[in-house]
């Protein structure tokens, strides 16, 4: 195998990297060869807090070395550091979700006073259902001022000063406890990453616990906050997603048609885009400059949300957005917020690609400016569509686009799963809880997160979902991991048969549903938060998400939004592992605090294990301890016994 | 739709039982399966809130938590 074919397993990827070599274009893994990682920051041994500093205090080599050397200049010790620097990125993580909250929160607002042509809403029974948690009155009220009003409720969750974030009631009652006893329910979203980021300052928290918990509660205004009234709102404008067909990885893009690719995180412009799509004007320009038509792809979380909600087919995940340039078919990248990396206005000059940058608050050097102003977001997307026309007749001879695609059923959100299980009149997550107690499903994962260059891409992702659904484990994914389960496979209803055990499979195929569900985006984690507590509220599996068989893992994390995500998860009482790299291994007492002690307080805890089937093992193993503190350890025993009873009976 | 087909089984009793076999259609499905627009109005989407998302908007029925305060 050459180093080449090490980097990814996926063949597309593979193939797209050697013509990357052979046309002589540098891409991300060019250089994790040639960079390392700088081993002090990556076990969060350095502060930059002050200009004192930098400051590195690296774990010793040897064990037993003295304590009080590791100090910064200020006297921060070696567990400050590595708690601020934790929580530091825990701020920026739910910065980055919340802020992409409040625009969509903007926008829905306008759209609600009628002031956005285009926008629409989509979804009233959502609207209903939020206006329900946010305490807006619905009566005989038009859904327009229904809409107002709970545009303007979540808009000032942001700004919240006192009390608790409004979506944090939908939480197990138990929950609710736990983060109330220990004083991190959070006020509001902007106020406790401003508190975080004042309380990593120099000379401020210096208590590492007390960081590590203030910590917990900026997390959780992103996973109960931010991220969640973006997956709301979303849902209310361009409709909560239901089960839909669709393809990915490279081989999606085409030939003989202008290939507009939406890369990044909002689905505001690419929804508009997807509705200028079909106009007249647009589908004869692209003739006219001999395209057959215009084929729209998504990647990375923007793909997770035109995917779910128009089967639009994914390119792919993370590390293949340099990849797709590399094809030499791509006519325009357009990009918005997050995961844009700078080296694509690198790649886009060794083939013809425009790269168009759309945010106001996401600029690159050398990329094409065409601002998304939601006031005229139809005449942005036309223009940007026409970029990527009036460039297709500039393709350069060197394009080859990868074969594979693959077939996906996605839209798994919490409310559709629980329609599949029961139907119009009993929705019901109860099918799921029962087999759960017999033991045909083992438990429940999220698989999440990024990819990353320092690991081979998708190979733990992949690899720790399939051994999870081989154990019975059912898997919940979002983000570029559920495109790594999407390419090797995983989300069809025929992989219930193909690789999940038998109980879980045999549960997929009454219900009609693949064994790895993909949920959505990244923000759309908060989807998973949903379906738990629903498990949770069901009945039988104990009264908070920390009783129930589950965990969560994120092995090719790589993004501050990543450990945010899974700082809330740990907070909402679920055991999560990540893979790659630990950022506090470089002190054990802070490592410790977040992998054992935070059981004590939070009933959730940390794990960390790069190698997936390790993971695998970790997951399941904690797993089997919930299910015996619940009592159902046996009733897996005897299901087991009865399958094995039949078996006999078969050959008999 | 094509005809039922039926699959013979061993049943935990061991006895031999004819069951239904798969029924869903050959092919990939082209629209999505838009389940939600089976709620036709106003009154249906708050009756479907109260029962389907009973655990969030249903005074009498909490699941795990129907014996403690109202959620
Ligand atoms: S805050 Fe303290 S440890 Fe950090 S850089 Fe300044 S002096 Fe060094
Ligand atoms: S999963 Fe990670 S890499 Fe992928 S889009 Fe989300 S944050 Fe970016």
């Amino acid at each position: 195998m050459s180093d080449i074919e090490k980097k990814s397993i996926d063949p597309a990827t593979v193939k797209m990297l050697k013509k990357a070599q052979a046309d002589g274009c540098e891409t991300i893994f060019d250089r994790a060869d040639a960079m390392k990682p700088c081993p002090i920051g990556a076990e969060g041994s350095c502060c930059k807090t002050c200009v004192m500093g930098p400051c590195r205090v690296p774990a010793p080599k040897k064990k037993g070395e003295e304590k009080s050397r590791r100090v910064g200049l200020c006297g921060a010790t070696a567990e400050t550091i590595s708690a601020r620097n934790f929580a530091r990125m825990v701020a920026a993580g739910t910065a980055a979700h919340s802020d992409h909250a409040r625009g969509v929160t903007e926008v829905f607002l306008a759209t609600a006073k009628g002031k956005i042509p285009g926008f629409q809403i989509k979804d009233e029974q959502k609207l209903l259902q939020l206006a329900m948690d946010l305490g807006v009155e619905i009566g005989n009220r038009s859904v327009q001022e229904i809409a107002i009003d709970v545009g303007q409720k979540a808009l000032s969750e942001f700004g919240r000063q006192e009390g608790e974030i409004l979506l944090a009631k939908r939480a197990p009652l138990k929950r609710q406890e736990i983060w109330r006893n220990l004083g991190i329910m959070p006020r509001g979203i902007d106020r406790e990453v401003v508190e975080l980021l004042h309380r990593t300052c120099m000379g401020v928290d210096q208590e590492y616990k007390s960081l590590l918990h203030s910590a917990a509660r900026c997390a959780l205004a992103d996973g109960w906050g931010g991220s969640m009234i973006s997956t709301e709102l979303q849902d209310v404008l361009f409709g909560t997603p239901v089960p839909v067909y669709g393809k990915m990885n490279l081989g999606v893009l085409k030939k003989d048609e202008v290939n507009l690719v939406i890369h990044g995180h909002e689905p505001l412009l690419p929804e508009i885009i997807v509705g200028v799509l079909q106009d007249p004007e647009i589908q004869k320009a692209a003739r006219s400059v001999g395209a057959k038509g215009i084929n729209l792809t998504g990647m990375c979380c923007s793909a997770n949300e035109v995917l779910m909600r128009h089967g639009i087919p994914v390119g792919g995940n993370f590390l293949q957005q340099e990849l797709a340039i590399v094809t030499g078919v791509v006519d325009a990248m357009v990009v918005d917020v997050q995961c844009e990396m700078q080296s694509l206005a690198q790649v886009a000059k060794c083939y013809h690609t425009k790269l168009i940058t759309t945010s106001p608050r996401a600029k690159i050097e050398g990329a094409m400016h065409i601002e998304f102003d939601e006031h005229r977001a139809p005449d942005v997307a036309k223009k940007i569509l026409m970029e990527a026309i009036e460039n297709f007749k500039n393709r350069k001879p060197n394009a080859d686009i990868p074969s594979e695609t693959t077939d996906t059923v996605v839209g798994f959100s919490h409310e559709t799963i629980n329609y599949l299980l029961g139907g119009m009149f009993r929705a019901s997550y109860r099918p799921l809880n029962d087999n759960i107690i017999n033991g045909r499903i083992r438990g429940i994962a999220g698989v999440v997160g990024c990819n990353n260059a320092r690991v081979t891409h998708d190979d733990p992702n992949f690899t720790l979902i399939k051994e999870l659904i081989k154990n019975d484990v059912i898997v919940l994914v979002t983000g570029c991991s559920a495109m790594a389960a999407g390419k090797g496979g995983l989300l069809t209803p025929e992989a219930a048969r193909q690789y999940a055990g038998e109980g879980l499979a045999s549960v997929c195929e009454a219900v009609g549903i693949p064994p790895v569900l993909h949920m959505g985006a990244c923000v759309d984690n908060s989807r998973i938060l949903m379906a738990a507590t629903a498990v949770v509220k069901d009945g039988g599996l104990g009264d908070d998400i920390s009783d129930l068989p589950a965990a969560g893992a994120a092995l090719e994390w790589m993004s501050e939004k990543a450990l945010a995500i899974g700082h809330y998860f740990v907070a909402s009482g679920i055991f999560t592992v990540f893979g790659v790299t630990w950022p506090t291994t470089g002190s054990e007492e802070v490592t410790k605090f977040l992998f054992e002690e935070f059981e004590n307080s939070l009933k959730g805890k940390w794990g960390f294990e790069p190698d997936p089937m390790k993971a695998a093992k970790l997951m399941i193993e904690h797993i089997d301890k919930k299910r015996k503190a619940l009592g159902i350890d046996k009733a897996r025993e005897r299901v087991l016994f009865d399958m094995a009873k039949r078996r006999e009976l078969d050959a008999a | 739709m094509a005809e039922y087909c039926t699959e013979e089984k061993v049943a935990f009793n061991g006895k031999r039982v004819e069951i239904l076999g798969p029924t869903f259609e050959e092919g990939k499905p082209g629209t999505p399966m838009n389940w939600r627009n089976k709620l036709r109005n106003r009154e249906e989407m708050l009756a479907y809130l109260k029962t389907g998302e009973r655990y969030w908007f249903n005074d009498e029925w909490f699941g795990s938590e129907k014996r403690k305060t109202k959620a």
